[in-house]
């Protein structure tokens, strides 16, 4: 498990029920920006496929940057915004939730205007292990 | 000897009586301890409220007993929600939130009791309330002048804290505003809120408002918070650490900074 690399199994344990913990509260969990968020269609969901770069842990919001490779095999950064790292810490996560280099796969409701971002819904890392909503 | 182990008498019964004194005034205020989390989105008052949705939601409104003149504000503010743009003051970061807004943010609460104030603390923000119960009265009109928070001032009914404020923003001022439906009070607003733990173990705050300016009638709004677990924690929140999402100070319109540092979305109303 990409995510729980180098751990003990007991913290390899508790970080796993946490994350169960964090997936179970995100099913009803509505995002609260300090900002508008009429940039994003929340009509649509996207469903991303890429390399995680980095997850800014920060306030006001994390953002996690995806590689992701477009169809004519170009390269482009996803900016993917998420709440903030105090509640979301709170909830379990944690900066070393996504590690860089992990491969995963991302729903979020896309940049209206086609930009590459989108406001995060959840992830799915390939040994199946799930964070954030993901239905 | 006898007049030493007097002496000696007399200061530890002094002594005593000085510990009893500040432990019996302690116990008598309740433990507001912990950290506290409001129950709801942040619709201000969602005993009024219409629509589904959030305060962001286009169609989703509440009901203040608004004169004309505020609820024609109120609508147009509602308009420019609908239309994302409404320019919410805590969208631009540093400014503080201001009461009563502050009772109606996301994130975690702490409410620190002392014996001469009480402080509510909210983790977003940050922002500080300042009540003081150690008898002073407000400022005269003459010394004091509006801000955020305004002048609190308060005294315990048993458990029940029950404080009077004035002196706040104008929400026309631009500074400060309710929830980010529009919702705006006057210069005038007086509020008394009261607030302890209900029966549920919710702490409950019931603010009534009064504002000569811009309601015909009090309005009520009551606010809940949740006890979270015992040894959770609070964090620092420093919203111009990482805002990536610069405001279009012309139009409302809310950007986001692309991994380049500059602006990656297309504002559809230019």
């Amino acid at each position: 498990m990409k995510s729980l690399r180098g751990m003990t199994i007991t913290e390899a344990f508790k970080q796993f029920f946490l994350l169960v913990i964090a997936g179970s509260f995100f099913v009803g969990y509505s995002a609260y920006s300090h900002h508008s968020n009429a940039m994003f269609d929340q009509q649509r969901v996207v469903e991303l496929s890429g390399t995680i770069k980095e997850f800014q842990f920060t306030n006001p919001h994390t953002w996690v940057q995806l590689m992701v490779e477009d169809d004519t095999g170009k390269t482009v950064e996803w900016s993917l915004e998420w709440g903030s790292p105090n509640n979301l810490g709170r909830q379990g996560i944690r900066p070393s939730t996504f590690p860089p280099g992990a491969d995963v796969m991302i729903k979020t409701y896309p940049m209206k205007d086609g930009s590459p971002g989108g406001l995060f819904i959840g992830a799915r890392f390939a040994d199946g292990q799930t964070i954030g909503r993901w239905e | 000897m006898a007049s030493k182990t007097k002496n000696r008498l007399t200061a530890f019964l002094l002594g005593c009586s000085c510990f009893c004194i500040t432990y019996v005034s302690a116990q008598e205020l309740p433990d507001w301890s912990g950290v506290w989390a409001m129950n709801g989105g942040t619709i201000f008052d969602l005993d009024t409220k219409t629509g589904e949705g959030g305060s962001t939601t286009p169609g989703v409104r509440e009901h203040p007993p608004y004169n004309q003149e505020f609820e024609a504000k109120y609508q147009a503010n509602l308009d420019l929600r609908d239309a994302g743009v409404f320019p919410d003051p805590n969208s631009y970061c540093g400014i503080p939130t201001g009461y009563p807004r502050l009772m109606n943010l996301p994130d975690v609460y702490e409410f620190a009791v002392t014996d001469k104030q009480v402080w509510i603390l909210t983790e977003n923000g940050p922002n500080v309330l300042r009540i003081y119960t150690d008898g002073r009265e407000h400022p005269s009109a003459i010394d004091r002048w509006p801000t955020h928070t305004g002048d609190s001032i308060g005294h315990w009914e048993g458990d029940t804290l029950v404080f009077d404020t004035l002196s706040l923003h104008s929400s026309e001022s631009g500074n400060t505003i309710i929830d980010r439906t529009g919702l705006i009070l006057s210069d005038a607003a007086h509020i008394v809120t009261r607030m302890a733990i209900n029966d549920e173990g919710l702490m409950e705050a019931q603010m009534t408002i009064e504002d000569a300016k811009a309601l015909v009638s009090p309005w009520v709004v009551t606010k809940r918070f949740r006890r979270l677990e015992e040894g959770s924690r609070v964090y620092d929140y420093a919203c111009n650490e990482n805002n990536r999402n610069p405001i279009d100070p012309n139009t409302g319109w809310t950007y986001t900074i692309g991994p380049d540092g500059q602006i990656m979305d297309i504002n559809p109303g230019q």
